[in-house]
């Protein structure tokens, strides 16, 4: 590798050590995971905010894949739903901060994640996609692949956790309760008398084995099934029932107290045996439980690793701030807590149950109306600091010429961009950092993220979807068609053009936009007027110019063929192929009755729209 | 990487060094082979180009980001050969190639050796051009990334540095792109003007400013008409339109160079000019570092006018040429492999064939057959090292029975270079020797000590497949540098063939697309017992998980009989498949099946198969239903979730099978009849 140019060379062993700064950003791998959790955790205590950014290998493949201003909470959902399955993390910065009288202490952490099969369990990951495009960038921004790959720290997520552990098969404490009750059967009698006759034999034996020779000791084992646990004897107790186990952990319950029952578990779930150690005190045995429990967390720690970091954010229970919360909490979501429900009101029910704060530095800046279509946090920076007085007091902001470690300091950058809409939007920095379960009523408008186009707080609950991000005018998806087929380089305005002639619906006002090269909207102003135009474009009489652009192709559906394509999954690469498929799936017809309820939208009146550049 | 591979090499050749201490040893060189990134590629590809014209076969490697795109693509003995073909295929298409090692070994009759060139490309199919293509994606298997990271592989290297490709395909598509796209972009900006909805009224300031640019072009031309010296002025121009208006020669032709106009204004001007002058000229062109250049040129007549338009035209193409020939990148490579014809060696190299065809050529044919004869036409010469180890039985003993993995083949068959030592084994007397070239170093006794680095890895292949001519009776030291090897008759039996599973043993023949051509003296060592028979294997999935292999043969026999099942194979832990010792037995279980689905009456819950079907979510299906879904682009994890993804498809299909079926049920009704009966009472 001596042809490394002295460039790349450089980038690759830059560190963030060289920015002199109060805060530096900590780069956390695998190696220094253990005693940066530490850290972090006391970070997190003494904060009273936690950012979080990803950095992901992938996410819309196609330009109708990414979230539309025309989307309802229900599609846009899927659409993240399929990135979050697919790519995957490689970096999770998280940021604790606290914000007073607009001083912003930021503790940024980078967490650089690969999901290495630790366990030999296939998990967390099969495989994952990667976007080339994504890379580059990374790359070009100073990203560390290799310490990446070799260094990440890996993960299991709550689901999987819970799956490992039937599969590992570790024994565990047994988690006895008594249940005075339960009366016993014969049976259960047989079955204690047995194995209590067989746990007094053994104990015996172990008891006064230190006098016996090597061979006697040796048959007293076979004999007695004893063996050893770490330096304490034990012994095995086949069961084959949960009643069974129940009675074993009573019986020895009341035979002994210097017995610890554990208990084994059986590949593929359920209780293989309960094994019995025996400890030589009562101070023996403290320090055995002891023991297993250290030895329990230290096993868990293994198997969650970085999990670990959602686990204290969720337990810290401290409203957390993302800037594309949807696209990020799927990840989250998916990664970390188990595979992703099929619709919206699911995912935010679980999701809500981890993180009950979460705080979206888009939506707050859709409040400023010019930042509305500003999605980079460093441009919504340079316009708040033209336009704004609010000052942040902060050490330094990273600067964007600091070559190779763009990336890392993102984070930061969003907490100071969330300070200074706070003092923008005069949200008092306590309403948050109070105890107090419920946020303070200011904030809380901001916490939605079901919806990635929120016009107003109050209506951002409701399915709500408009066409353009300006100017917008409630519309229903009623009113909606879809369009596609037409000859290949047709613009918004050709289209529009051509279908003024066509038919007697198109006289009265209407809109047309392109989704992408191969698919266009249409939007009826007058209610009826859609359904008129689908019943004409598949009814026999179809006739004039019209006819003859159907016979040419065109095809036209409503919304729910739309969300048909969202709900099943169909990601062509162009819009048109996906609407296709799914109008040839046979269910499709009975599903479409089903659907009667309406959701509306809002649609752009500003006419000075560039179709071109859409 | 950098400090790591030297150090690693080192400690190996010491530890080396110290164990065989008894045996004659010689220091092997450890300088590394030669790496080839976007930086050095042009002047590598040119010394390659040489290297290989004179080669007399070249060794291939090929490192990628995985292998199965989910745990059932992986090839199973149930797969049949045109399965087999569907998951090579799978794989070809999802996974992308990292690192590309080429190795051309030349024969030196003088010296009696070889001379080997191992070279490492790393690759990395960036979007180059054709930005405005669907993102390109690729999959990558954790395994098999953290398998890379495990022999120290540079990520880092390949993402920052990897060279770029196009297949051929992409090729023709992006010149077809670039060449229009002058065409389309002054096409586009005319039409626009022409939209009657896309020009709002026409304003007073457009009209004012075209019509002062008409008077300064008129002025302009009449003044060129005038005075032909080119002496000219702008007369009664402002400064501003001075700057804005530079004189200048364009072919050997009096120009304007128009700058600091708005798109908007060009737009009006280009109309101006196409409206009112016939001898002037609207010619955007490409200069130097991509800024575009906007004259107005005049031209002499209505001829000379096109001619210049032609010219500047062509200039356009030969431009995107230029450019997308740099972005074809590594595939010149493979280019030149394909041209020279010569012989291609790998190991156990059907995968690295699809990925060479699937990334360089075009898109993977769907059949096997078609795929052959493609790559035929590409490269008419193919040996796998893994197909000779095994088609000889000299060889074989030789391996003594030791595995055909290229490490091992390589330990076992050249010891010398393995181990760097020289063997005092008679049978090894005739050890080939190989001698290393990287740019100016050269070792007769070379290890780089970079095991799973393609380059290293096509080296090891090319030793091992000389070492195995030599033991096939091929005689270097006789044989004339005009001689093909390929058409060697000793070796042209083993020529083409591939291993198109190695876990079933599956042979296809490239020259020929004939599969399972174990005719030629190939022993096929791992007999099945019992023999498989595709129509007899009814696959099922989605039943009860706690239901094992055994549970299930269990309940299908009470209904068909003790013998009826032959044997059950798990694809997963969510699917197996079941042969029939009857072929008729696949389709009577899947109508019983649909059967007992309908009815929800006691007699169901009690059948033997209730407990199969327990939780509804059972479903099943014959091998051509497993062939279908192997043949869908989407991978999920469990066989489960993919045959549901796949759902409509095969649903349909079942419906065609059963019509099918329920016409041939009416024909033989009798024996229908006899075995309902037969599960009533069982």
């Amino acid at each position: 590798m001596a042809s490394l140019p002295p460039l790349i060379r450089r980038r690759f062993l830059s560190t963030s050590t060289n920015v002199p700064k109060k805060w530096a950003v900590k780069e956390v791998t695998k190696l220094n995971f253990k005693e940066s959790l530490e850290e972090f955790k006391d970070h997190l205590a003494g904060s009273n905010f936690v950012a979080v950014s990803l950095q992901k290998t992938g996410s819309f493949s196609a330009a109708w894949h990414r979230p539309q201003p025309f989307d309802t909470a229900d599609t846009s959902y899927c659409k993240a739903k399929y990135a979050a399955e697919r790519f995957q993390l490689l970096q999770f910065a998280a940021c604790p901060f606290t914000l007073r009288a607009s001083k912003l202490t930021p503790h940024p952490y980078n967490f650089v994640l690969f999901p290495r099969d630790e366990l030999k369990l296939g998990m967390p990951s099969y495989s994952f996609s990667v976007q080339t495009s994504h890379l580059t960038s990374m790359a070009q921004e100073g990203f560390d692949f290799n310490a990446c790959i070799y260094n990440g720290i890996s993960y299991l997520s709550r689901a999987q956790e819970s799956a490992a552990k039937v599969r590992i098969g570790n024994p565990s404490p047994s988690t006895y309760i008594m249940n005075s009750s339960s009366t016993h059967t014969v049976a259960d009698t047989v079955f204690l008398e047995r194995i209590k006759s067989r746990v007094k034999h053994w104990k015996n034996a172990c008891r006064s084995s230190k006098k016996d020779d090597a061979l006697l000791s040796s048959l007293r084992k076979l004999v007695l099934g004893s063996e050893l646990y770490g330096s304490r004897p034990c012994m095995n107790i086949d069961v084959c029932s949960e009643r069974q186990i129940q009675l074993a952990l009573e019986m020895l319950r009341e035979f002994s107290d210097e017995l610890v029952p554990l208990i084994i578990p059986a590949k593929g779930g359920g209780t293989q045996a309960v094994r019995v150690v025996l400890t030589s005190s009562k101070e023996d045995k403290d320090s055995f439980e002891r023991e297993l429990q250290n030895l329990e967390e230290e096993q868990n720690q293994r198997v969650r690793g970085f999990r670990e970091v959602i686990d204290l954010i969720s337990a810290s229970q401290k409203p957390v701030v993302s800037h594309n919360a949807l696209n990020d909490f799927t990840f989250i979501h998916s990664k970390f807590l188990s595979p992703l429900p099929t619709n919206v009101d699911e995912f935010m029910d679980s999701l809500h149950l981890v993180f009950p704060h979460l705080l979206d530095v888009n939506h707050m800046m859709k409040n400023i109306g010019p930042l509305r279509k500003v999605t980079n946090i460093h441009a919504a920076i340079s316009y708040l600091n033209n336009h704004y007085f609010a000052p942040i007091d902060m050490e330094n902001l990273p600067q964007e010429n600091e070559e190779g470690t763009v990336h890392r300091h993102n984070v930061v950058k969003m907490c100071y961009l969330f300070a200074k809409l706070c003092s923008i939007l005069k949200i008092p920095d306590n309403a948050m950092t109070s105890n107090n379960a419920l946020l303070a009523p200011a904030p809380e408008e901001y916490t939605n993220i079901s919806n990635p186009y929120p016009d107003s707080p109050q209506e951002s609950i409701n399915d709500d979807i408009r066409i353009w991000t300006k100017n917008m005018k409630k519309v229903s998806c009623n009113h909606l068609v879809f369009l596609w087929g037409f000859r290949s380089g047709m613009t918004a305005g050709m289209l529009k053009s051509l279908l003024h002639k066509s038919h007697d619906v198109f006289s009265e006002e209407f809109d047309v936009r392109l989704v992408d090269k191969s698919c266009a909207i249409v939007v009826f102003w007058r209610p009826g007027l859609s359904e008129t135009f689908l019943d004409f474009v598949s009814s026999e009489e179809i006739c004039g110019s019209l006819r003859e652009i159907v016979s040419e192709g065109l095809r036209a559906s409503s919304y729910e063929a739309y969300k048909r394509v969202c709900r099943l999954g169909l990601w062509e690469a162009n819009l048109a192929e996906s609407l296709d498929r799914a109008l040839e799936d046979p269910d499709c017809l009975v599903e479409a009755n089903l659907a009667a309820n309406c959701k509306e939208i809002y649609w752009s009146s500003d006419s000075t729209i560039n179709f071109d550049n859409l | 990487m950098n400090t790591h591979r030297p150090v690693r090499a080192l400690s190996r050749a010491l530890s080396r060094a110290l164990s065989n201490s008894s045996s004659s040893v010689q220091p092997s060189s450890t300088f590394p082979l030669k790496n080839v990134t976007k930086s050095n590629f042009e002047p590598a590809l040119a010394e390659l180009r040489r290297h290989v014209a004179a080669a007399d076969f070249v060794a291939i490697d090929l490192e990628m980001t995985g292998i199965t795109s989910a745990p059932w693509r992986d090839s199973l003995e149930f797969d049949r050969a045109d399965v087999c073909y569907l998951k090579v295929k799978d794989s070809a298409e999802k996974f992308a190639v990292l690192q590309f090692g080429v190795c051309p070994f030349r024969w030196d009759s003088s010296k009696q050796y070889f001379i080997a060139h191992p070279h490492n490309f790393y690759i990395f199919p960036r979007q180059e051009i054709l930005a405005t293509n669907p993102a390109y994606e690729f999959l990558c298997q954790t395994t098999s990334i953290d398998f890379l990271a495990k022999y120290q592989f540079d990520f880092n290297i390949c993402i920052h540095e990897g060279i770029s490709y196009l297949s051929k395909g992409q090729e023709i598509e992006a010149l077809r792109h670039l060449s229009l796209a002058y065409e389309d972009e002054l096409l586009a900006k005319w039409s626009n003007l022409k939209e009657p909805v896309h020009m709002p009224v026409v304003k007073m300031a457009d009209t004012l400013f075209t019509e002062r640019m008409k008077n300064i072009f008129t002025e302009w031309r009449d003044g060129l008409l005038r005075n032909s010296n080119g002496e000219l002025q702008l007369q009664g121009n402002s400064n501003d339109s001075q700057q804005q208006l530079r004189i200048i020669f364009f072919k050997m032709r009096p120009a304007l160079s128009l700058s600091g106009f708005t798109s908007h204004q060009l737009r009006l001007i280009h109309l101006v000019i196409r409206r009112h002058f016939q001898d002037l000229a609207y010619v955007q062109i490409n200069g130097e570092k991509t800024c575009q250049q906007r004259l107005v040129v005049r031209t002499d007549s209505k001829d000379d006018r096109e001619l210049l338009m032609k010219e500047v035209k062509d200039e356009h193409c030969r431009q995107a040429e230029v450019k997308v020939q740099a972005a074809v990148g590594f595939r010149h490579v493979i280019d030149l492999l394909s041209s020279e014809q010569k012989l291609i060696v790998g190991h156990n190299c059907f995968l690295d064939i699809a990925h060479i065809y699937s990334k360089f050529v075009g898109p993977l044919p769907s059949t096997a057959e078609e795929f052959v004869s493609s790559v035929n036409k590409c490269f008419p010469y193919v040996v796998d090292t893994k197909m000779l180890l095994n088609a000889n039985n000299v060889l074989q003993q030789r391996m003594k029975k030791s595995q055909t993995s290229l490490s091992s083949a390589f330990a076992m068959l050249c010891p010398q270079i393995a181990l760097g030592k020289k063997s005092t084994d008679l049978a090894f007397q005739s050890c080939v020797k190989v001698e290393v070239q990287v740019d100016d170093l050269r070792s007769s006794n070379w290890n780089s000590g970079a095991k799973h680095e393609a380059g290293y890895d096509a080296f090891m292949t090319g030793c091992v497949f000389a070492q195995t001519c030599s033991h096939l009776g091929i005689d270097f030291q006789s044989f004339l540098p005009s001689e093909h090897l390929a058409h060697n008759e000793k070796l042209q039996k083993h020529i083409n063939l591939l291993y198109l599973s190695w876990s079933n043993r599956d042979i296809i023949d490239l020259t020929s697309g004939k599969k399972n051509a174990v005719s030629l003296g190939y022993t096929n060592h791992k007999k099945r017992y019992p023999e498989i028979l595709f129509e007899n294997i009814a696959l099922i999935w989605g039943f009860p998980s706690k239901l094992k292999a055994r549970d299930i043969r269990e309940c299908i026999s009470k209904v068909f009989g003790p013998t009826s099942v032959t044997s059950i194979y798990h694809l997963d832990e969510t699917a197996v498949f079941v042969q029939f010792n009857k072929e008729k037995f696949v389709s009577e279980f899947l109508i019983l099946k649909e059967t007992l689905e309908r009815s929800d009456g006691p007699v169901s819950v009690l059948h033997p198969l209730a407990g199969l079907l327990e939780g509804g979510n059972t479903q099943a299906a014959n091998y051509e239903t497993y062939k279908d879904i192997c043949s869908s682009p989407s991978s999920k994890i469990l066989f489960a979730d993919q045959a549901d993804a796949v759902g409509t498809k095969w649903k349909n299909k079942l419906i065609e099978s059963k019509a099918a079926m329920e016409s041939l049920e009416r024909e033989s009704f009798g024996e229908k009849n006899e075995v309902n009966t037969a599960f009533v009472f069982c």
